[in-house]
């Protein structure tokens, strides 16, 4: 049956969630490369200044900083949760005891406000009377209590270590999912031929699930590149900028220090190496990653 | 044979349970202790930390709503989040409703929603802000929950769930004269039972979960959500550890409890978004 469109209805539906979208995420893309040539003044008119920012970005070590700390987080932060969250994926789709709560358990922190998980962790990880220094204390590894988020040296690993805590279960879920894409008659088959299960999982589990393991790896991507409120309640950048991030470093440049101009700049610069990086792991992965995501 | 084969199901089986066992303290310990100090009577800087609550007590929760407007915030948090819901409701169900037509610019539509998946609103936070100070609404309950009015994983979720009721049923109603309003009203939604469960959660979670928005554009301390006014808590109050993690738990129990009470829908959801990408 033919029916006929109705044209002015399908608009309207679609008119709230497009302007939504349009001017939360596609306007503002254009905006700030427009701004990034300006020099922003809460009264009156912008001046033009042309490429400033952009000069003034590659002559900013703290900019290098927390595009560096960025790339750390993605580069060695999201291969150890994906590995993690492999390892316990695998674990719990056995058929063990207890897989339903450990399921629901490892999850569990992904849901929870984020400045809340900052907060939880910087009482684990407080000198004093952190469990974490209480642990290691008694363990007789360490004499005194290390300050980790007050250390140049341990600051910017507990802050990364905070982010894997809560995302492990999530990356759990999405491998979880993967494998129930697996026929078990594969498996069987395997198991027929003498197959142990390690040479198991190497040989037939890894290579199907590969797409999903790109998957975590796109969506850690976009994470390495968004973290801000832990970082913000744990540290706020600190020791110095040990922990500088490179959201923390605009937000701190555009609402602390009045630099929109400036932090535009370096939003369209971070905006590029983020899709740079993103289409350069979907090539890697001969395309089989899906799309990034954004959960908001 | 098979008996060392079994005994070697079995090692792995322990092995198994160990890492997992290990796995779950690791998550559950930190919850447990910040519950434990939020409860405890002890002098927090006493060394060693006991491992229960001392002489537990709530008083670390009524300081809570006694030095700050805890009300006050929770109710900002409560109807922005309340709005969210609200939208993403309405307008991701309509999105949904007009992508289960055939049109000429569907492909493009959908292109469109996806790629804005590539958009992380960390990177909007400029403009967004600006824009919301010419809509004269920094500081309002609706500048706070606008970025969040429709969701595309939310788009998505009911899409999957309108694409899947038959046609048939849809084309048979059209005959009988039921109006496109109607069809969404009377078909689409009561079959979307799980879809608007998915949506409710994820958009509270969402909304209630939201920092930097508020961060940036929330002005006057009585606008504080939740989230916001816990990351100014200690600037207010130094060495008040009982009392902070008192608000943390107040802050996280709520959303803990959704996804508790829902857990299938939530995975259902964040898994359909993860995998539409």
């Amino acid at each position: 049956m033919k029916h006929k469109h109705p044209r002015g209805l399908i608009a309207l539906y679609l008119l709230p969630s497009i302007a939504v979208l349009f001017l939360y995420r596609w306007l503002p893309v254009m905006w700030n490369f427009f701004l990034s040539f300006q020099n922003w003044k809460p009264i009156g008119e912008n001046e033009w200044i042309g490429l400033k920012s952009y000069q003034t970005i590659i002559a900013d070590p703290v900019f290098w900083e927390s595009l560096e700390n960025t790339l750390i987080y993605f580069f060695i932060g999201t291969p150890i949760a994906i590995a993690l969250a492999l390892l316990l994926g695998l674990l719990v789709n056995e058929p063990i005891r207890g897989r339903n709560f450990y399921r629901t358990v490892i999850f569990l922190p992904y849901p929870i406000t984020p400045v809340a998980i900052g907060l939880i962790w910087k009482w684990m990880l407080n000198d004093r009377v952190g469990l974490v220094n209480h642990i290691l204390r008694s363990l007789g590894l360490i004499e005194n209590g290390i300050p980790f988020l007050q250390s140049f040296q341990f600051a910017l690993p507990s802050v990364i270590g905070t982010t894997i805590w809560q995302v492990v279960g999530y990356f759990m879920i999405l491998v979880l999912a993967g494998l129930q894409t697996i026929p078990t008659s594969l498996n069987d088959a395997a198991l027929i031929d003498g197959a142990g299960t390690i040479r198991r999982t190497w040989s037939i589990t890894l290579p199907l699930i590969k797409s999903t393991l790109f998957l975590c790896f796109i969506i850690g991507i976009i994470n390495s590149f968004t973290v801000f409120d832990m970082v913000y309640v744990m540290t706020n950048g600190g020791p110095g900028h040990a922990t500088e991030f490179l959201v923390t470093y605009i937000y701190r440049n555009a609402f602390e220090f009045s630099r929109l101009g400036y932090s535009a700049a370096m939003t369209v610069v971070m905006f590029i190496v983020l899709l740079a990086v993103t289409f350069l792991s979907n090539r890697l992965s001969g395309g089989e990653a899906g799309g990034g995501r954004n959960y908001e | 044979m098979s008996k060392s084969k079994s005994r070697q199901e079995l090692v792995g089986k322990i092995l198994a349970q160990v890492v997992l066992i290990a796995a779950t303290a690791v998550i559950i310990v930190p919850l447990y202790w910040v519950f434990k100090t939020s409860l405890t009577g002890e002098n927090l800087y006493s060394y060693p930390p006991s491992p229960f609550p001392v002489n537990p007590h709530l008083f670390n929760f009524v300081d809570v709503f006694y030095w700050i407007p805890f009300a006050r915030f929770a109710l900002n948090s409560v109807i922005v989040s309340g709005i969210v819901v609200f939208a993403n409701l309405l307008f991701n169900s309509m999105a949904a409703m007009a992508l289960t037509y055939d049109f000429k610019l569907k492909s493009i539509v959908i292109t469109m929603y996806l790629s804005s998946m590539m958009i992380p609103f960390q990177t909007a936070i400029i403009p967004a802000f600006l824009l919301t100070r010419e809509l004269g609404l920094l500081n309002s309950h609706l500048g706070l929950a606008m970025p969040l009015l429709a969701t595309i994983v939310n788009i998505f979720v009911f899409k999957s769930s309108f694409d899947a009721v038959p046609k048939s049923i849809i084309d048979s109603s059209r005959i009988d004269g039921l109006s496109e309003w109607r069809i969404l009203d009377k078909i689409y939604l009561p079959l979307a039972g799980p879809a608007i469960a998915t949506n409710i959660i994820l958009a509270f979670v969402w909304s209630w979960n939201n920092f930097i928005w508020p961060l940036i554009i929330v002005r006057d301390e009585e606008m504080q959500t939740l989230p916001l006014a816990l990351s100014r808590f200690l600037s207010y109050f130094e060495d008040t550890s009982g009392q902070l993690y008192a608000f943390v738990v107040l802050v996280a129990i709520p959303v803990i409890l959704v996804f508790l009470a829902n857990q299938k829908s939530f995975v259902k959801g964040i898994l359909a978004g993860a995998v539409k990408g």
